[in-house]
């Protein structure tokens, strides 16, 4: 189900890794789970919490000043750690139009390039990541709101997510490697 | 090296990753990190993920997970069969009565579920068996729910419109408020169509009848007693006062647009529970994961969108490229024709939300200096963007359908969908000169100017 988009099939080579790389499948999968359980718990809290948030402030008068920014910790950490769980099923959208066209050989090739592309992105920023969390942590930052809730919680997710989803691809590039020499 | 070369490179090695097959939210976010190492100061580099941090930390786009959650909840249910079934009862004895119930239902389901896909699926899995069992053709049956399935994308909660409210710096409330006129106009429109199409579908059958004595099912009259009309409400109501109830809440002044998300969610996950009994964590699982990926699948790619416009502004490639336009002192109409004819095209290859993203630095100050208002730019790009949903050569409806009904083959789904195309391109063509179907509304509820 998808807001106007959709998985448009990266899926074609996709998620068959199991026979190549099974032991670092088998420590990659167990977390990726664990992860999404984690996140889809987190979404559901903040609904919770931007509800209690309107029920608070009608009929108590409370004033909601932690509600919104607790929210945005628990979305926002949700998408970051989630991120690998959907690259292991290939689910970021890409155009694939000329997928169609291109030898199965070619087709191999272009989705290893894609797949290390991609590894040197997130890999770069999960460096980048590691780097302002550290600084956070040192420099003690808080968010300007009346909470001031430490921006090294939502700095350690975002990390964390992006350090996930460079392994998940670092395996998708080794499938691609150890297939190398294997007839097309 | 002059803005013009830059502009070139970047915009040529975006269509060059993107086409390779890169997933988008990565392609966009590589060009912008490479260009920012070549072009910007070592010290913006450094500031990259706090960029997309901050840009993604803003509590209206992470409303969009929660609409997506609220979506998934109803789509997942029975809710939409049972919509479908109740609103065929009541409208059964019209001609056409069942093509005009699926609009209706598409719409009110829309309005539900916030997604155009889930619509599809939800009202096309009872609704196109249905219509293909009273006789209407395949073609006919799929164009309605595909087209249906795209006033997801234009009715309230949109998550095209809260993209576009953010990208434009626009009020949400009143985008989602000028949406609501331009889509009753659409199902008018569809519901004329199918009427029409109905009748000639009907004479047809009628005269093959006359001449062979062959029976089509389409000349059957189904009769329903008021008690089994009335059986069917109970459990539609209560999604009807879940739309409603979250729609008082947003414009009464009670919740925030990020709030009435999360009540939205919470309330549509306590109502399949309590009429579906869907409340066992089995029965959530399939739910929140498609949540999940959906949202980050698209959160990702609105946070690296956002990261590639930022890079697009500071290297001044969207202001030259707005300026020029503006130098080209073309007449306000071809301006909007071109630009629309633009988002078309992109829409072949890009989804809706990376087109609003990458694409409002660039069209906005033109459109603004031509005097036109941007939350009706707003509503009629978003119908251009429908349009992308149901014409080929992607077409993401189209595809859905052919998922839930594959009987019918693919090239009669492409014609089917045709004249809805067309309808969609007429409903724009009334918006340009009747811009009041869209403005009026929000002008009354929230004041005039903004």
């Amino acid at each position: 189900m998808v807001h106007g988009l959709d998985t448009v099939g990266t899926a074609s080579e996709a998620v068959s890794v199991k026979e190549d790389t099974a032991g670092f499948e088998r420590f990659v999968a167990p977390v990726n789970y664990v992860v999404t359980l984690a996140s889809s718990i987190a979404l559901v809290i903040a609904s919770f919490v931007l509800s209690y948030s309107v029920a608070s402030r009608y009929f108590f008068h409370f004033s909601t000043d932690w509600q919104d920014e607790f929210s945005v910790f628990l979305i926002v950490g949700a998408v970051f750690m989630s991120a690998a769980a959907v690259q292991a099923r290939r689910g970021h959208v890409a155009i694939e139009a000329f997928s169609a066209m291109l030898s199965r050989r070619a087709n191999r090739i272009r989705l290893f390039l894609v797949d290390v592309a991609s590894l040197a992105f997130c890999a770069f920023f999960a460096w980048k990541s590691w780097i302002l969390l550290h600084e956070a942590i040192v420099e003690g930052y808080r968010t300007g709101s009346t909470w001031q809730p430490p921006l090294w919680v939502p700095y350690s997710l975002m990390t964390c997510g992006m350090v996930l989803l460079s392994i998940q691809l670092i395996l998708q590039v080794a499938t691609h490697i150890s297939r190398w020499n294997k007839p097309v | 090296m002059s803005i013009l070369s830059i502009g070139l490179l970047y915009g040529g090695s975006t269509l060059l990753v993107m086409f390779a097959g890169m997933p988008i939210a990565f392609a966009l976010g590589a060009v912008a990190t490479i260009f920012m190492i070549a072009f910007m100061p070592s010290s913006s580099v450094d500031t990259i993920t706090q960029n997309v941090y901050e840009e993604m930390a803003s509590i209206t786009l992470l409303s969009i997970p929660l609409f997506i959650l609220k979506g998934a909840a109803i789509g997942r249910s029975r809710a939409g069969q049972d919509l479908y079934g109740a609103l065929h009862a009541w409208l059964h004895r019209i001609p056409g009565g069942l093509g005009i119930a699926n609009v209706f239902a598409c719409a009110l389901f829309a309005a539900m579920a916030g997604s155009s896909p889930a619509t599809c699926s939800a009202i096309g899995s009872a609704g196109i068996p249905q219509m293909r069992k009273h006789g209407y053709s395949g073609g006919f049956a799929a164009g309605i729910i595909a087209a249906g399935g795209t006033l997801g994308i234009l009715l309230p909660p949109s998550i095209t419109m809260i993209l576009y409210a953010v990208a434009a710096e626009q009020s949400l409330g009143r985008l989602f408020l000028a949406a609501i006129g331009p889509a009753l106009l659409l199902v008018v429109l569809f519901t004329a169509y199918a009427m029409w199409r109905f009748r000639l579908e009907y004479a047809n059958a009628k005269a093959a009848y006359e001449k062979s004595g062959t029976h089509s099912e389409i000349l059957r009259i189904d009769n329903l007693s008021m008690r089994e009309k009335f059986a069917l409400l109970p459990r539609v109501l209560p999604f009807i006062v879940l739309l409603t109830g979250v729609m008082i809440a947003l414009y009464g002044g009670f919740a925030t647009p990020s709030e009435t998300a999360g009540l939205g969610a919470v309330l549509a996950l306590a109502l399949i529970a309590i009429i579906y009994s869907v409340w066992t964590p089995s029965d959530l699982e399939p739910i929140l994961m498609s949540t999940l990926r959906e949202s980050t699948m698209l959160m990702l790619i609105i946070g690296m969108s956002l990261l590639y416009s930022y890079v697009m502004s500071y290297l001044h490639i969207s202001q030259s490229t707005a300026e020029w336009i503006v130098s080209l002192h073309l007449s306000r109409w071809i301006l909007l024709v071109t630009i629309l004819l633009m988002v078309v095209v992109l829409g072949f290859f890009l989804p809706p939300v990376s087109i609003i993203l990458m694409t409002a630095p660039i069209i906005l100050p033109p459109l603004r200096a031509a005097n036109f208002d941007l939350i009706w730019f707003g509503v009629i790009m978003t119908i251009v963007m429908e349009m992308g949903l149901i014409h080929p050569p992607v077409g993401l409806n189209i595809f859905v359908i052919n998922n839930i009904a594959p009987d019918i083959p693919l090239r009669d789904v492409m014609w089917g969908v045709l004249p809805f195309v067309g309808l969609m391109i007429l409903g724009v063509v009334i918006l340009c000169f009747a811009p009041g179907i869209a403005t009026w509304f929000p002008d009354q509820v929230m004041g005039a100017g903004h």
